[in-house]
């Protein structure tokens, strides 16, 4: 008897500043909409595990997309994307989220998302509050520079190794070994966007002097970062809820910077109490 | 106590010839680089996935492609069998604690994978400082 997962996948197409983007999504669930967005350079599949927890998606409805040029996304159907480089913006960023929300007709989700889509979802907040019922940023801070480097698309250089073993000790030495090797796996597929996201998440995202002005009453923010994050370490987000009236932070002990795909099970534990907490305030 | 410098470029040598990860991707993996580590310098030549040699007496003049350097502290720290954070990578401990990398850091960015998993061998090994 094959075995077959819940998990289904479909396209969506959607248009964005004018860009026609072909949006693959994995979903899986009932009830609340979880909206859950990768790290830079990798796809939906680290949300693999969330996916079919069905202690989750019995009451949540998980829904995990590639965004546009990641995974099963394609770039831009009508535009010669080729020959422009690729520099994501916040602006496009949050509108492509905001447009596939309203495509898949979802009430009041949550918005999660994990190191390049964690400060989306910080940028969200302040932005969008009302179109989100609440914000779940991993691995986030209200800056976070020195990660947008020519080294993730260097001709000279295997890009695709780079990129996997750059990102391999942004996780912690206790997640298991086949959950690390494979998010390495994912790794290797993105590196053409890598630098391009990075863009997002070193140079545009900059909400310094901004967090004050999140109201967290139209959406709370709960804010959660693993103790061997080395790029957004625990003190960069907690100092960065601490700035958000009503902000909440989880420090997530022993887990990296990849919490959903390099050890699901441990990450679970927090998201649940995120989660719990959401269900108090809203 | 520490290992003797001798003793550890032994050990160290076969842990990585002998590695299947490393084992598994090993050709072309051919490079030479320094690690200092204060009190112990090695100059480590890898060619084709095995170790060449280890210069455990590197002097001036002596040539390799990249080096790390760093605090015998950190070194020791690199070694545990499981890491404090910060300590648990090049990267980490580059970004948040004494470690440079310095010297030609494209060629360490051509041998990337295989110098990750070569450099958590320590976790094993140890380190002669």
């Amino acid at each position: 008897m094959a075995k077959h997962s819940p998990v289904i996948g479909r396209y969506v197409t959607i248009d964005v500043d004018g860009h026609e983007y072909k949006v693959f999504y994995l979903r899986n669930g009932q009830g609340q909409p979880i909206v859950c967005q990768h790290t830079a350079g990798c796809h939906n599949h680290q949300w693999r595990g969330l996916l079919e927890d069905e202690e989750i998606t019995r009451d949540y409805d998980v829904i995990a997309y590639d965004l546009a040029r990641h995974g099963k996304s394609d770039p831009p159907h009508n535009r010669e994307w080729w020959k422009e480089e690729y520099l994501l913006t916040a602006d496009h960023y949050m509108k492509f989220i905001v447009t596939l929300c309203d495509a898949l007709e979802l009430k009041n989700p949550i918005f999660m998302g994990s190191s390049f889509g964690g400060n989306v979802a910080l940028q969200l907040a302040l932005h969008y509050p009302d179109r989100f019922r609440a914000v779940i940023p991993v691995e986030a801070a209200e800056h976070a520079p020195g990660f947008f480097l020519d080294w993730w698309r260097h001709p000279h250089a295997n890009a695709a190794q780079v990129c996997a073993s750059g990102v391999w000790d942004l996780m912690a030495p206790q997640s298991p070994e086949m959950d690390r090797w494979l998010t390495w796996h994912y790794y290797t597929q993105g590196a053409e966007v890598f630098k391009g996201d990075l863009y997002f998440y070193s140079v545009d995202h900059d909400l310094r002097g901004q967090l004050g002005n999140i109201d967290t009453k139209r959406c709370p923010v709960i804010m959660m970062t693993g103790t061997y994050d080395y790029l957004t370490p625990p003190e960069a987000t907690e100092n960065t809820a601490r700035q958000i009236p009503g902000g909440i932070y989880i420090e997530m002990e022993d887990i990296g910077h990849f919490p959903m795909s390099e050890n699901y099970p441990l990450f679970a534990v927090y998201l649940k109490e995120a989660l719990r907490i959401i269900e108090d305030r809203t | 106590m520490a290992i003797s410098l001798r003793d550890w470029a032994v050990r160290f040598g076969e842990a990585s010839d002998r590695d299947a990860t490393i084992g598994a991707m090993a050709r072309y993996f051919t490079c030479k680089y320094l690690w200092d580590m204060g009190a112990a310098k090695v100059i480590v030549e890898m060619v084709d996935g095995k170790v060449y040699r280890i210069n455990t007496d590197p002097q001036p003049l002596d040539a390799y492609d990249f080096a790390l350097r760093a605090s015998p502290a950190t070194w020791r720290e690199f070694a545990r069998p499981m890491p404090e954070p910060m300590y648990h990578g090049i990267w980490a401990a580059s970004f948040r604690r004494d470690l440079k990398i310095e010297g030609n850091i494209l060629v360490m960015m051509q041998n990337l994978r295989n110098f990750t998993v070569q450099f958590e061998l320590l976790r094993k090994v140890g380190v002669p400082v």
